[in-house]
């Protein structure tokens, strides 16, 4: 049979990131047309709106890119959310109480998160635990341990460290400006994390081999790829990723809080689920998360600008999710169907 | 009158395969009747119909006249068939007199009667003669007695059919003999039993009639008291050996030995050594669970090795995982396609590229075209049916996924010194099967050392230029081609 090359435009409309590219424009046109108006346009497209829903995607981003590498690979971490607070913690404690410079504070929370993700990756490859178990039991140490860093001179457990350091608010509320907009730095940084996951996974050789790992773990073993080692990159790299996402959420708000992500855990999962990664392994990618966060954010914020109240938000962004796993089980199975297994 | 069960023209078709055709054929209470074939005659098809598992695409099963819809596994129980399968489906933390009555516990006022429950469980155990209490979770039973208890599970649902698929393989001979007591009351009671076994030891002793399955179609019933081994055998082997081997266009010359086995023992072998040269091969022969695939597993770096030597390309090496081995030039393709051997839901060229992507670089990416180009390569040199190399493996006949499997380990990236293939046929038509072949013997031509297992002793004795025949985790036999024929090889795979 004559072989024919896959022309570029075929891949782009066939992929899972069009069908959320297009998702993504109804629901800006949407919110848009129904947005109260102020000053010279649309709520929903003043400038301010784009900032600050940007500036709330860089959170959930980065616990994003951890899950999903994970996840592509078919395997998962639910420890993201506490390893983020516990970097947190460390940062403002090491600030506040034990008078770090803030470089040194934040060198040694991202040197925790890597040990955490170290052992995560011990006991799911040398111990043989499920992740979902190992990362769950790691979840409940890191939270024990944070409030024995969290009990103060007094003997006092304080749920919030507030801290002030110059240094750390400059580089945290560092803005680039274009004209009169301004682009906030960690929305840069999330850009580029993208970015270079983006092309980690689908261009280099370490990307290919998580698709196929996650595929079929005993296929690539006898394959000859070293499923192990990757194993152990990626629950380091996704603790670090959370560890930064709980320093930037800290740097933000100038506090540590025990109880801070734990949204952002189930956001950042939301958006690799919506944009194809699936908890199987072995599909999906960056640009489909990174898609499916603006769509939730979009949504959300969306929601909060034509003022539907907040419960009604949580059961509306529930229904979004259902919603694209139930479209991702029918597109699924009408394709097994086809090839009748 | 005793009932009967009734297969009428019983046809069941995968994907590319015609597992079976037109199957007819009667098993009469009061009778245990064998199902004998080599591997993939269709026995299991037959029982996972049976069980309602699978549906069949053509025929009908009747029960003593009556047509029956087994259209999924708990219709089939209803109907009155149980089949027994080699692996247990017993709830393991659940007691012995939960499992047996799962799905009709006894209740009072809304509650479990367990005082029922054991009573009864009791006069099953008795009738049984078994050493088990009622109490026991499953889970500490032996394996002989968790098959007793599935028993006493299809027996109390009073099932007019109950089919054993390999039942013998766990168990030891002291148990075989119980449950040969159990499976003859089972008769006296007029059931209708099934035995599937590749023990024709067994089949003398155990059974009254056998019916003869090959390749999916159905060949003779034999009344067991009046046939014999040999006689048995033929059926089972058949006389269809066509003009494909003759036509196979072979190697001649051998270079030195590639690969030198030594006392290989695992917990699965018993000190197998075994020498290859460079363009021969080398067919391994005997049944499942033989060891054949153990031994290639131990060679390949994937189990690892208690004690023995394996010496390749005059070296001793030491494969501590198949990612060694695949530097050094060995490939395995294994018996288990879909399972072990693709990654069903990636492309084509994913699937071929696999052990090369470190040589498929440019700076610190992968090089797209060099990839696309290669895959490209492999599908054109074997044929395999695709419009383009971006098609997921799983939409491909089996046939076209092997050809993908051998693409990936000999394209031109690769330096495979000795490859193997285990079951490399198997779910595969017959006119793929004689490409794969050829392909066999052009691996040799090139230099290459291919060792060829198959559990289809036609073609490992038409296709290998010398048989090692395996039993129990030990090499039985060494045999040229010449030497080889059907009759001896299984009667070495059978020996006990």
């Amino acid at each position: 049979m004559e072989q024919q090359r896959v022309s570029r435009l075929q891949r782009i409309v066939r992929s899972k990131a069009f069908t959320l590219f297009v998702l993504l424009a109804v629901l800006i046109l949407g919110f848009g047309f129904l947005s109260p108006v102020i000053k010279r346009g649309a709520m929903f497209f003043h400038s301010n709106t784009l900032k600050t829903t940007l500036q709330d995607l860089s959170i959930p981003a980065f616990l994003a890119i951890g899950a999903g590498c994970l996840m592509v690979s078919g395997s998962l971490d639910f420890s993201q959310a506490r390893v983020g607070a516990f970097g947190g913690i460390i940062v403002a404690a090491g600030i506040q109480w034990w008078g770090l410079n803030w470089g040194a504070a934040i060198i040694i929370a991202l040197a925790l998160s890597a040990i955490i993700g170290l052992v995560n990756a011990i006991l799911v490859n040398e111990l043989k635990f499920q992740p979902f178990i190992a990362t769950m039991a790691m979840s409940s140490v890191i939270y024990s341990v944070m409030y024995l860093v969290a009990t103060d001179r007094t003997g006092q457990i304080q749920s919030t460290i507030n801290f002030t350091n110059e240094g750390l608010t400059k580089i945290i509320d560092w803005n680039l400006k274009i004209g009169s907009f301004e682009l906030p730095g960690t929305v840069l940084l999330l850009l580029a994390a993208f970015v270079v996951y983006g092309l980690l996974l689908s261009k280099t050789r370490f990307g290919r081999q998580l698709y196929l790992i996650g595929g079929n773990a005993t296929a690539a073993r006898l394959s000859g790829i070293d499923a192990k080692k990757t194993s152990y990159f990626l629950f380091i790299n996704c603790s670090v990723l959370s560890g930064l996402a709980g320093i930037i959420y800290t740097g933000r708000t100038r506090q540590g809080s025990l109880l801070a992500l734990a949204n952002d855990q189930f956001t950042g999962m939301t958006a690799a689920i919506l944009g194809g990664i699936s908890f199987g392994g072995g599909s999906g990618g960056m640009g489909g998360a990174f898609l499916g966060l603006l769509v939730i954010k979009t949504f959300s914020k969306g929601l909060a600008i034509i003022n539907v109240n907040t419960y009604l938000t949580n059961v509306l962004s529930g229904a979004l999710l259902l919603a694209a796993l139930t479209f991702d089980y029918f597109s699924q199975r009408s394709q097994r169907k086809r090839i009748g297994i | 009158m005793d009932k009967y069960l009734e297969f009428t023209g019983i046809g069941k078709s995968y994907p590319g395969v015609k597992a079976l055709d037109d199957i007819s054929f009667r098993a009469e209470g009061g009778k245990v009747l064998a199902l004998l074939g080599e591997n993939g005659a269709g026995k299991s098809t037959l029982l996972k119909i049976m069980s309602g598992d699978q549906q069949a695409n053509e025929g009908t099963v009747s029960l003593s006249g009556e047509t029956l819809s087994l259209s999924s596994p708990a219709q089939a129980i209803k109907a009155g068939i149980s089949v027994i399968y080699q692996e247990r489906q017993l709830i393991p933390s659940m007691s012995v007199m939960e499992n047996v009555f799962l799905g009709a516990l006894p209740s009072k006022n809304g509650f479990i009667d367990y005082k029922k429950l054991r009573a009864d469980t009791v006069a099953l155990i008795e009738e049984f003669g078994l050493p088990i209490l009622p109490e026991t979770p499953a889970m500490f039973l032996s394996i002989a007695h968790q098959q007793m208890v599935e028993i006493m599970k299809a027996y109390r649902r009073d099932s007019a059919v109950i089919a054993f698929d390999e039942p013998t393989a766990p168990l030891t001979d002291t148990e075989i003999s119980t449950l040969f007591r159990i499976i003859r009351e089972l008769r006296g009671k007029g059931k209708i039993v099934i035995y599937v076994s590749h023990r024709l030891k067994e089949i003398f002793e155990i059974t009254d009639e056998i019916v003869v399955l090959k390749d999916g179609r159905y060949v003779a019933t034999l009344q067991t008291s009046a046939t014999s081994e040999p006689e048995l055998i033929a059926a089972m082997v058949g006389r269809d050996i066509g003009d494909t081997y003759a036509n196979l266009s072979r190697n001649e010359k051998y270079g030195d030995v590639l690969l030198e086995v030594r006392g290989l023992t695992t917990d699965m072998l018993r000190s197998v050594s075994f020498n290859i040269r460079a363009g021969e091969v080398v067919g391994f022969a005997g049944l499942v669970g033989s060891g054949r695939t153990e031994v290639m597993r131990a060679i390949f770096g994937a189990d690892a090795i208690d004690s023995g030597e394996i010496k390749f390309d005059g070296e001793t090496v030491k494969f501590r995982a198949p990612k060694d081995a695949i530097e050094r030039g060995v490939a395995l393709c294994p018996e288990d396609r879909k399972e072990q051997g693709l990654v069903l839901w990636r492309s084509i060229e994913d699937n071929i590229i696999m052990p090369v992507l470190a040589k498929l670089k440019k700076g610190i990416f992968l090089d797209p075209k060099a990839s696309e180009d290669l895959a490209i390569n492999e599908v054109e040199r074997y044929s395999i049916k695709t419009p383009t190399v971006d098609k997921i493996v799983a939409e491909l006949s089996g046939g076209n996924q092997q050809k993908v499997i051998l693409g990936r380990w000999t394209n031109k990236l690769m330096k495979t010194k000795l490859l193997i293939l285990d079951e490399p046929t198997k779910g595969i038509d017959v006119g793929t099967k004689a490409e794969i072949y050829q392909m066999v013997c052009d691996f040799a031509k090139q230099g290459m050392a291919v060792i060829f297992i198959s559990s289809e002793l036609t073609e490992v004795i038409n296709v290998a230029d010398r048989i090692l025949v395996m039993h129990d985790g030990e090499i039985k036999g060494d045999l040229t081609r010449e030497e080889a024929t059907e009759e001896n090889v299984l009667a070495l795979a059978m020996s006990e």
